[in-house]
């Protein structure tokens, strides 16, 4: 009997002394869902508000989309990447085209509420991507910090302003 | 035992060792095998199941032709074919004709293995010694088997594995093959001796079930090693090298403290402890998995020999019932790795793409560059690409590093938080399997209590 016992005694102190260091909760990180809010950092001029952009871009496509932001990035990569993507989850290049756009219209949202873009900015530009081609606006989800190159031209000769609306 | 007899009961044990190490010797040589043949997991695993599902099925079949054919004959002769088969399986290119070659190694290990049980009492001169002579030899081949697959693999090549069994086959065949020759001689064939009972159903039955749990130890703890934590063959046959050391620390004390029952029970306990502590490793450290593979390697010492002796004390013709202690061995790790392996190959595919999800969140919320973001992603996605599947090495990925000092220092965090990521997925992805065999290995004190009561 005191083998067994000997055997019990080492078996449970092995397991409670894994389970206190945390041998239940070792696991990959959860990723957050795309279509909650996510926090904006405050931005420190046009190269991380762009950042900042980026990545609400993604969410809301990704939440348009029913896949994990990260997934959605990765697949953007490259056009390989996307070909792989769009033919496992079975999404034509119309879904995807939708889903970039809502995705870049939510990033507007998220800036504007962010109070990081300002709303006389924000309508021009909710315009301008409305109708703005696929490969275009993977190449904006990829660097924001074109399209806000974009939008001064856009702005043609308000673009001077543009500088004053920016954080 | 006398001086005469020595290297007979050596050649004897070396057969029984070489023959049941071969359960679990490729084990540590799987990685290697499921990349050059070009295969699956599942695959794979049959380069293990084939093995020992013909082991489980022809162990009895293989008692009785060497009662009725002789057993220095069915030795002999099963040992040759054994030599034959390691021959083809070092040989093969392909997966079938490896899975072909391992089942026919089977059929001939098999013969040898119960043929030995017939020969160790006289050449032990004691059929007590000759049982547990038998079961230890048993033990630390398949406890060895997986270290010196290893450092095989590593050093020379999986097929070498099987090339180096030929020899040694040849070396335990050469003394069994003079009492084949005598048996022809004087026709003497097997001891005559009643048969005393049916097989100890219990016993079996909890040798199954802890075989199960020992094989599911073993594998599991090898790939996680290999393919999830990146070591080479050598690096896990060191690591897991533990056991064997354990295990021959748990033969020398089982017997001088307690009966088989109480060896049966604490063994039993001890293989579902150390595989509960590998289902709750608190990190991807090496160091962590030694103290459940003490206790791993000090319980199955002590269950197997301690079922062995209870299925074999006082029944008769022992190659008979040893046959079905082999078949029940062989058996549980046929239902061990069938049951692990779709768990485990389903909880490594979700794992790693959590994984990777979670390392992609911390290249997206990091601070460096958008264009090194888009940069590293492409080179990530392309790694991910070369890894087939498999859980990657990220830092090659992360190669070369910017000359900026301030951002090669987020890069570096940036790989590390990443590779973090990765080794989190891979270690939980193997904790249900573990956890499996640990509640398989628990179940096996059901037969073993209710064999308290009842001796069938």
């Amino acid at each position: 009997m005191l083998l067994v016992a000997g055997s019990i005694a080492a078996t449970a102190a092995l397991v409670l002394a894994y389970l206190a260091a945390g041998g239940s909760s070792y696991a990959p990180a959860q990723v957050q869902d795309p279509c909650q809010e996510r926090e904006w950092r405050d931005p420190e001029g046009l190269q991380q508000l762009a950042e900042q952009f980026s990545l609400s871009a993604l969410d809301g496509a990704a939440c348009e989309l029913g896949v994990s932001r990260e997934t959605l990035a990765r697949a953007l990569a490259t056009p390989e990447s996307r070909e792989r993507f769009t033919r496992r989850y079975g999404i034509e290049d119309s879904q995807l085209a939708r889903a970039i756009r809502a995705g870049l219209l939510r990033a507007v949202v998220d800036a504007e509420e962010a109070g990081a873009l300002n709303p006389l900015i924000a309508a021009p530009l909710r315009e301008t991507l409305r109708r703005i081609p696929l490969e275009q606006a993977i190449e904006l989800i990829d660097d924001a910090e074109v399209l806000l190159d974009q939008l001064q031209t856009f702005l043609g000769p308000a673009q001077g302003l543009l500088e004053q609306f920016l954080p | 035992m006398t001086v005469a007899s020595r290297p007979r009961v050596a050649a004897l044990a070396l057969a029984v060792g070489l023959v049941l190490a071969d359960s679990s010797i490729v084990v540590l040589a799987l990685p290697e095998i499921y990349r050059e043949l070009d295969t699956s997991v599942a695959g794979v695993t049959w380069v293990l199941i084939s093995f020992n599902l013909v082991m489980a099925l022809v162990a009895v079949p293989a008692a009785h032709l060497a009662r009725r054919f002789g057993p220095g004959r069915t030795g002999a002769v099963g040992l040759a074919v054994f030599a034959g088969a390691s021959l083809a399986c070092g040989l093969s290119a392909e997966l079938g004709t490896l899975i072909a070659a391992r089942c026919v190694q089977a059929l001939g290990g098999a013969a040898a293995v119960t043929a030995a049980l017939e020969l160790l009492p006289a050449a032990t001169g004691s059929e007590r010694r000759a049982v547990a002579l038998w079961a230890a030899a048993g033990a630390t081949g398949a406890a060895l088997g997986p270290a010196v697959g290893g450092l095989l693999t590593e050093l020379v090549s999986w097929q070498s594995i099987f090339l180096f069994q030929v020899p040694v086959a040849i070396v335990a065949g050469a003394p069994i093959l003079a009492i084949a020759r005598h048996e022809a001689e004087t026709g003497i064939l097997a001891a005559e001796l009643r048969s005393t009972g049916r097989p100890h159903l219990l016993a079996n039955l909890a040798l199954a079930m802890v075989s199960a749990a020992i094989a599911a130890a073993l594998f599991l703890l090898v790939l996680l090693l290999i393919e999830g934590w990146r070591l080479t063959p050598i690096g896990a046959a060191v690591v897991v090298s533990v056991m064997p050391l354990a295990a021959f620390f748990g033969s020398r004390i089982g017997p001088q403290v307690a009966g088989t029952r109480a060896r049966a029970a604490a063994g039993a306990i001890l293989v579902s402890g150390g595989l509960g502590g590998l289902a709750l490793l608190p990190k991807a450290e090496v160091a962590l998995t030694l103290p459940p593979q003490l206790l791993i390697g000090v319980g199955l010492s002590l269950v197997l020999s301690a079922l062995t002796e209870t299925a074999l004390a006082g029944r008769a013709p022992q190659a008979i019932h040893g046959g079905w202690t082999i078949s029940a061995r062989h058996a549980g790790v046929v239902i061990g790795l069938l049951a692990v392996t779709p768990i485990f190959t389903a909880d490594i595919a979700e794992q790693r793409r959590d994984a990777i999800d979670a390392g992609t969140a911390v290249v997206l919320d990091s601070p460096v560059s958008p264009l090194l973001k888009l940069e590293l992603a492409q080179r990530i996605e392309d790694q991910l690409d070369d890894e087939r599947g498999r859980v990657p090495t990220i830092g090659p990925a992360f190669e070369p590093l910017p000359d900026d000092p301030e951002e090669r220092g987020e890069v570096v965090q940036l790989r590390d938080e990443l590779q973090e990521q990765l080794n989190r997925g891979a270690t939980h992805a193997f904790s249900p399997s573990f956890g499996l065999g640990a509640l398989i290995g628990l179940l096996a004190l059901i037969p073993i209590g209710l064999a308290r009561r009842v001796d069938l």
